[in-house]
């Protein structure tokens, strides 16, 4: 399963999922591309369980706004259409498996 | 344009001693940094083989970098600001503008303080609190913001906030970025303040910051950019990816596994120790040398 493209208007149907978890980045963020490496490992190894997708912050103000995202990287993570956790910044603990982990157990 | 077989970034121990390798094998090295930005510089050392009681960091570094320019090698006392691959080879920018071009690349950069310890700091990451202008810049169009530090960092963020916010302050009790830059951060529209960070205030968000000085700036956002550009980004800007903590992953000759480029030193990871850096500094020099000698043809 890949990381699915999310924009402002996909984003309320993408995090209605049971487990939802947004990858808010940039391409000029150099953290941002070092998480995305555990954001593609986590949509592989929780296939079926949780919707995982990454949103494009400049091209999509609204939702950047909704949840007062002001740094990236920034992980959004829902249960059922609400949010639940925000990860901010480069963890140096973080890896797929503690990420999916950490969503279940919400 | 300079240009060298071998392009050391660092003027620590690491970087000093991979100099001093790398010119012994009659190739031609240039060394970017400055001695006084190594951990090394202003402690004492007891623990250096053959040196016995308390050893000045610093006298060890202006030896080192006697030894290394006496072997041929030529210093640059300043801060690369960009890394690029051209040519087939690599490209380094400097605080100055200097281009010099390369064969080969050791990243020597160490270690370097990211957070500023100050009070609502930690609290308010994420919340008007960043480590990265590039990255957070376009989140405060029209907003008033902070740049902390006084090295070549802060001086770049404040010349790149200065195209998204309204009012940019740059905050530094003590400037070394080079005239250039701070020049660039002025004539885009920042305003130097020269004095330290006490705290960050703000409840859910970031509403002011408090200098030690007494001054309170009303504002959203802080930009914390201590030091020079950091190893992690210039290793991302030279195809090599650090690890999740920052360091940069080697092998035992200290190859990075991006062709042409090696690293030695604290920025390889923990032990942080003189001796572990000396180590690697030489290993980095005779494989980077070796590997220019090996595969590029006059």
């Amino acid at each position: 399963m890949s990381v699915i493209e999310v924009t402002d208007a996909s984003f309320d149907g993408f995090v209605g999922a049971k487990y939802a978890v947004v990858d808010c980045w940039a391409p000029w963020c150099g953290p941002c591309r070092r998480i995305a490496p555990i954001i593609e490992k986590l949509a592989e190894i929780s296939a079926g369980e949780i919707a995982v997708g990454k949103l494009l912050v400049d091209s999509n103000p609204a939702t950047s706004r909704k949840y007062n995202i002001t740094a990236i990287p920034t992980i959004l993570v829902f249960k059922n259409g609400k949010l639940e956790g925000q990860i901010v910044g480069l963890n140096p603990g973080l890896t797929a498996e503690s990420l999916k982990d950490t969503v279940l157990e919400m | 344009m300079i240009s060298a077989d071998v392009l050391i970034i660092g003027a620590g121990p690491a970087g000093l001693q991979a100099a001093i390798h790398a010119a012994r094998k009659k190739v031609s090295v240039v060394l970017v940094g400055k001695t006084e930005n190594s951990a090394l510089a202003g402690t004492h050392i007891e623990n250096y083989l053959g040196i016995p009681g308390k050893a000045d960091g610093s006298e060890i570094l202006r030896v080192g970098s006697g030894q290394a320019e006496g072997f041929g090698c030529r210093m640059l006392r300043e801060n690369v600001i960009s890394a690029a691959r051209k040519d087939g080879g690599f490209e380094i920018m400097t605080e100055n503008d200097t281009a010099i071009k390369a064969r080969a690349v050791i990243l020597a950069t160490g270690i370097s303080r990211v957070k500023l310890g100050v009070p609502g700091e930690k609290e308010l990451f994420g919340k008007g609190v960043s480590y990265c202008a590039a990255c957070d810049g376009n989140f405060y169009k029209g907003k008033t913001v902070a740049i902390i530090g006084g090295e070549t960092e802060s001086a770049a963020s404040a010349e790149l906030m200065t195209a998204y916010a309204s009012k940019v302050y740059w905050v530094a009790k003590d400037i070394a970025a080079s005239e250039r830059m701070i020049r660039k951060a002025a004539d885009a529209g920042a305003e130097t303040v020269r004095a330290s960070a006490k705290a960050i205030i703000g409840e859910d968000k970031v509403t002011a910051l408090e200098l030690d000085d007494g001054t309170v700036l009303s504002l959203d956002g802080v930009f914390i950019e201590l030091g020079a550009r950091s190893s992690a980004d210039l290793a991302m800007d030279l195809d090599v990816m650090p690890e999740m903590d920052d360091s940069i992953k080697v092998d035992s000759s200290c190859f990075t596994g991006t062709d042409g480029i090696y690293a030695c030193g604290d920025v390889t990871g923990k032990p942080w120790q003189l001796a572990k850096a000396v180590g690697q500094g030489a290993v980095a020099g005779t494989s980077a040398a070796e590997w220019v000698r090996n595969n590029v043809s006059e």
